[in-house]
């Protein structure tokens, strides 16, 4: 795949974005599904490609086409990258309402717009919840690497993705790592005075300037995603699976330390430090907690999780890390274990036998919550784990008869009560959908991507033209006293989240907490 | 007035809409300006499509149907500054969505040249490309169904006229700055070959509108409107 010079734009990409029909594509599988709509395994009729189709919900008629989507749109336009995914094309489906003179053009776009990206094999998260499956340290380490090569060419073209997490990172079956749903990134500009929703960013891998409420950040709040994701991938399991804003603030204090302007400079100044600061003193213990870890990747982690945004380590920094340039070397991503042929596809009872199988799977898994099915990687430095499970050295367990492993939004782990992510953190409806999760997890290609959105004037009260028509109309132009949204977030999120922020989980259980 | 903040104009505050009786002395001179710019733009095509009807005699010319999608029966009663300023109040958006409207129309002829602008397009094509805009830029905006009932269509109508347009412009809604500050100043020639002798508070860059050169981008000889072609 050839690299484009950033910021080239593929204006003569041909055909037409929108010229085409859906028919054009033959649909194999659904490969996620949900509240917010479906993503399709399909296969272009005329080239035999495979690819995805990612169908844009355009349910809310109020709010007229996703701006989650334009802003995908635009952004997956402008970015060409081997580590990022490419938004190939748009079709259509026609509706089945015709226009007055019986055209069914009229209404080209009644039926649905689909956005059609490369298909790929798997998303992280759903490749490392294979039963059985564990990442090698080399394969870690070429994740990783792809990973930060492609948010770094995001950050140099002033992008933010906002929603770094496993599943937002698909896995090709030749082993490359290419992130997805862009459908919360915007750009930014480099001065950082853009006041930015803080409404961003799955819970789990929100960094603690945006549990905070800052408005103003940059590309450090995905590194810290990435760090998350680091984490995860060497412990086995998320690291900071927290409920609700505030238990997720706690756990991240708990293994962080607790911010104070010694360790943070400014960070009393940020709008709910106040509210949020921990009453008793709590130590740094990132280290201790992960001692185990190989030398060079506590190192990495330290300065990915780092309290600080300013002190962060930047993606291109963590890509000069020791981390990448010592034994074992990152693998090259062709020699990964493919994990199931891409080109033969099974029969259509097969599939469905298959989805029935993972159903079930998915069902028990769901009725076991407090298990993961996660492993810690395989050490090849010699040592054996010896934490979690007997055998760290085992081979790679080879994949036995499973499809792709895509997460198809359903529930992972700690799966008690709500979807994978809890629902925290949308309140008074203003945003547009911060925690996508809350209808379950990811699903490769942005799954949550487009619900309904809730959107008047999230910031309520200021600048509300007045109500009523205020002449000039002429005829039939006349407007009534409008019905705008009312409530902001920060109307509604201020209230009940003050005093029992801190409560409710001191004593929790942590997976690494022994 | 044109504002063209250097950096990001998305942001460049909202423009702060005053008491009621106050915002008739505020409206931002982008609106004439822009007003004045279309309605010759329109005024022109016009011309042009009754010649073409005169020459054929039999009937209607068969113009492109790129735009077919906003055109209305008949042309609404509402004037453009009327309708500009209506959209403007009521919606709140920044003065930079219209800037970033007319970018959008711009590039719309353009890339369907056999389509003209004419009295009934036009308003839909505004309503539609400024909604677009602020929602690009303003992170704080309408819904449709409040920009339809300011322009007079129904929130379905909009809804499909915004994916129209999305889709003739093949999502091309990114406008950089350096693009925004070149249709700013184009609009701002436009002002002084008017004569109206307006000069613009200019907030943005340092170079002058130079006075010598204002007709070197003539809408009178133009099949579009537009300055510089865009490549973005």
């Amino acid at each position: 795949m050839a690299v484009a010079a950033p910021g080239q734009l593929n204006v003569n990409e041909s055909p037409s974005w929108g010229s085409r029909s859906v028919d054009c594509f033959e649909k194999l599988e659904q490969i996620g599904e949900g509240t917010y709509g479906q993503v399709y395994m399909a296969r272009e009729i005329r080239t035999g490609e495979i690819v995805a189709l990612k169908k844009i919900r355009m349910d809310n008629e109020r709010e007229g086409f996703p701006i989650t989507a334009i802003r995908e749109i635009k952004i997956l336009k402008k970015l060409h990258h081997d580590n990022v995914i490419k938004l190939k094309e748009i079709v259509t489906s026609p509706g089945p309402e015709k226009d007055e003179q019986g055209r069914p053009d009229g209404n080209k776009y009644k039926g649905g717009i689909y956005m059609v990206f490369e298909y790929m094999d798997h998303d992280l998260t759903g490749l490392a919840d294979r039963p059985g499956m564990r990442f090698t340290i080399p394969q870690i380490k070429c994740y990783m690497r792809q990973l930060l090569t492609g948010l770094h060419y995001c950050h140099i073209n002033q992008v933010l993705h906002r929603d770094i997490k496993g599943s937002n990172l698909l896995i090709d079956n030749e082993g490359n790592l290419k992130l997805a749903d862009f459908g919360l990134a915007r750009s930014f500009s480099n001065d950082h005075n853009a006041n930015l929703t803080n409404r961003v960013i799955t819970l789990w891998y929100r960094p603690p300037e945006l549990l905070l409420g800052t408005t103003k950040y940059g590309p450090a709040v995905d590194m810290w995603s990435v760090g998350c994701i680091f984490a995860e991938l060497l412990h086995g399991k998320p690291i900071f699976p927290g409920k609700d804003e505030p238990e997720q603030l706690n756990k991240i204090f708990e293994l962080c330390g607790a911010p104070d302007e010694v360790n943070w400079p400014g960070v009393s100044k940020i709008p709910w430090y106040n509210q949020f600061k921990p009453t008793r003193p709590m130590k740094r213990r990132l280290r201790e907690v992960f001692r185990h870890f190989d030398r060079h990747a506590l190192e990495l982690l330290e300065k990915m999780l780092t309290l600080d945004p300013a002190q962060r380590i930047t993606a291109k920094d963590a890509l000069d890390a020791e981390y990448f340039w010592t034994d074992p070397l990152p693998c090259d991503p062709k020699s990964l274990p493919k994990y199931e042929s891409s080109h033969e596809f099974q029969t259509k009872k097969k599939r469905q036998q298959q989805r029935q199988h993972e159903e079930n799977a998915k069902r028990q898994k769901m009725q076991h919550p407090q298990q993961h099915g996660r492993l810690p990687p395989i050490q090849q430095s010699g040592q054996p784990h010896g934490q979690m499970r007997p055998g760290p050295n085992q081979p790679i367990q080879p994949p036995v008869g499973a499809g792709p492993s895509h997460h198809y939004g359903k529930p992972r782990g700690p799966s008690g009560g709500p979807g994978r992510y809890p629902p925290g953190g949308n309140p008074g409806g203003g945003y547009n959908h911060p925690n996508r999760g809350g209808q379950g997890g990811g699903g490769g290609y942005g799954s949550g991507p487009y619900p309904p959105q809730g959107r008047g004037a999230p910031y309520g009260s200021n600048g509300m033209p007045g109500a009523g028509p205020r002449g000039g109309g002429g005829g039939g132009y006349g407007v009534g006293a409008p019905n705008y949204g009312q409530g902001g977030p920060y109307g509604g999120s201020a209230a009940g989240r003050g005093s029992n922020m801190m409560g409710g989980n001191r004593n929790q259980q942590y997976g690494w907490q022994q | 007035m044109l504002e063209a903040g250097k950096g990001e104009y998305a942001n460049h505050g909202r423009q702060q809409l005053p008491e009621t009786s106050q915002a008739e002395l505020t409206l931002p001179r982008v609106l004439s300006v822009l007003s004045s710019t279309l309605e010759k733009l329109v005024a022109r095509n016009e011309k042009l499509v009754d010649g073409l009807n005169q020459q054929l005699s039999c009937g209607s010319v068969r113009l492109g149907k790129s735009l077919n999608a906003f055109h209305g029966v008949r042309a609404p009663s509402i004037s453009i500054p009327k309708y500009l300023e209506r959209i403007y109040k009521y919606t709140n958006c920044s003065p930079s969505c219209f800037i970033v409207g007319y970018v959008y129309i711009d590039r719309l002829i353009h890339r369907h040249p056999d389509s003209l602008v004419i009295s009934l397009n036009v308003h839909r094509l505004l309503v539609t490309s400024v909604m677009i805009a602020s929602k690009m830029l303003d992170d704080v905006h309408y819904n449709n169904a409040f920009y339809a009932r300011v322009g007079g269509v129904s929130n379905a109508e909009l809804n499909r006229l915004e994916l129209e347009l999305l889709f003739l412009l093949d999502f091309g809604v990114v406008v950089s700055s350096r693009v925004f500050e070149s249709y700013c100043l184009h609009l701002e020639k436009q002002m002084l070959s008017n004569g109206a002798g307006l000069k613009i508070e200019r907030a943005l860059v340092s170079t002058t509108v130079d006075d010598d050169n204002e007709t070197d981008i003539s809408v009178e000889n133009n099949q579009s409107s537009s300055p510089p072609q865009i490549v973005d």
